[in-house]
């Protein structure tokens, strides 16, 4: 998916997630900041990586501040912010999965 | 908490939102500034309990009542306010807090920038935002003993700054020359770093960079856009020179800054003087000391040569006055658009 636009999904409250999300041409750079980054860093990177993944979003710089949102949240958060960035306003609810 | 209203205030159109927001910033041990365009409001009931205002790219006057601190209120109004200036088209936002409020906004996603100390602290609200601009900046590095600097409005590009840019080119091993970048004067951003590249043709040492949010911007050093109002005041011109000290100079390994004397402009005078100071003298938590060399003012016919007399000469349709205090370059560019453009401002 080309992302178009900068787009931000999310609140800064707790259990929720910030995002801000910014297209560039250079690889995929993603930022995150979390309350509880030393236990669960590496699940949350690897939840929005793959998020990312499944939307075929290569490039583009990705800023999360975690306030403690659980797995699905973050995977709402991302998909949101990549649909609004890329300006896609129908979604394809096959390819949210 | 299920009470609670967030909504948009326009200041200036709603007189009776305003008298409530100046009370609540009173409250709070803050003044009311003008030129705030939106405040994000939170309503318990009836009752005004916090704003936040958004100056262009800037947030202001953020107050919540001492009751309400702590809470998440605090950090669903700087959500707001970020949706806000996001929907205005601004993506990094700064902020300016006393360091003891710092704490509140690191927690909201803001990052610390500069700090003069005891006073002021800028921050930002992206983790990556002067690090990334650093890291371009690091792409034009050239080694050498002195590297200097050069920041120019350039409003219009003329004779004077011809003048300085090489003088300061001869005494340094490699010049960067930076182009302000907000869009606030006569002459557009896009015209004035047009005449600059064509206006520096020849000086074999130096690099001509596209200014940023980060110096002299609306951002780092506003009141130097209210000069023209003749708004000067309190500057926190320590802020702008300290982030140049800190974080522009250190990239691009400048030990030189060069400016020239400023005959005219009380804001610029006060910027040249604060140079010294900020940019020289030991400060706590700052990057090693920038030599600041002050550079006459080219004269023509025993006045100094300065871009608002040009600008002057203009507005009065005088063009032969301008002619010798321009090279070709702007002069034609002035005759073929400014002309008429000065003629339609009226």
């Amino acid at each position: 998916m080309l992302l178009k636009q900068e787009a931000l999904a999310g609140t800064l409250e707790s259990s929720d997630l910030f995002i801000r999300i910014t297209p560039s041409d250079d690889p995929l750079e993603i930022v995150i900041e979390s309350e509880v980054l030393h236990q669960f860093g590496k699940q949350i990177r690897a939840t929005v990586e793959e998020v990312l993944d499944h939307l075929g979003v290569t490039t583009g710089t990705l800023i999360i501040q975690d306030k403690g949102a659980l797995d699905c949240t973050i995977r709402a958060r991302v998909q949101a912010a990549v649909m609004r960035a890329a300006g896609e306003t129908t979604l394809d609810w096959e390819a949210l999965k | 908490m299920e009470d609670l209203d967030f909504y948009t205030v326009e200041p200036d159109h709603e007189d009776a939102e305003r008298r409530e927001i100046k009370k609540l910033l009173g409250a709070c041990d803050l003044l009311y500034e003008q030129g705030i365009e939106t405040f994000v409001v939170c309503r318990d009931r009836d009752r005004l309990v916090a704003c936040a205002g958004l100056q262009q790219n800037v947030i202001k006057g953020v107050a919540i009542l001492p009751e309400y601190r702590g809470t998440a209120l605090s950090l669903t109004l700087v959500s707001e306010i970020t949706y806000l200036a996001h929907s205005h088209g601004y993506a990094t936002l700064f902020v300016y807090t006393e360091p003891k409020n710092a704490e509140f906004f690191r927690g909201c996603g803001f990052y610390d920038l500069v700090e003069m100390p005891d006073t002021v602290v800028l921050m930002e609200n992206t983790p990556i935002g002067i690090k990334s601009y650093c890291k371009q900046l690091q792409k034009h590095r050239v080694e050498g003993e002195k590297i200097g600097c050069v920041v120019a409005n350039a409003n219009p590009f003329t004779y004077g700054h011809r003048y300085l840019v090489e003088q300061a080119a001869k005494a340094c091993d490699w010049l960067h020359l930076f182009m302000v970048r907000e869009d606030v004067s006569l002459f557009s951003y896009q015209d004035r770093y047009y005449l600059a590249e064509e206006n520096i043709l020849g000086i074999p040492n130096l690099t001509l960079h596209p200014g940023s949010q980060y110096m002299v911007s609306r951002a780092t050093f506003s009141c130097y856009f209210l000069k023209d109002q003749g708004i000067v005041g309190k500057c926190h011109t320590a802020v702008d020179l300290l982030m140049f000290r800190n974080h522009i100079a250190p990239a691009l390994g400048i030990t030189h800054r060069f400016v020239g004397t400023e005959p005219f402009c009380p804001t610029t005078n006060k910027y040249n003087s604060d140079m010294m100071v900020w940019l020289q003298d030991e400060v706590r938590g700052s990057g090693p000391a920038i030599k600041v060399v002050e550079i006459p003012r080219t004269e023509f016919n025993g006045t100094a040569i300065s871009a608002s007399e040009v600008r002057r000469h203009l507005y009065e349709g005088d063009l032969d006055s301008i002619r010798n205090l321009v090279p070709p370059a702007t002069f034609e560019l002035l005759k073929t658009k400014y002309v008429a453009l000065v003629a339609q401002q009226g």
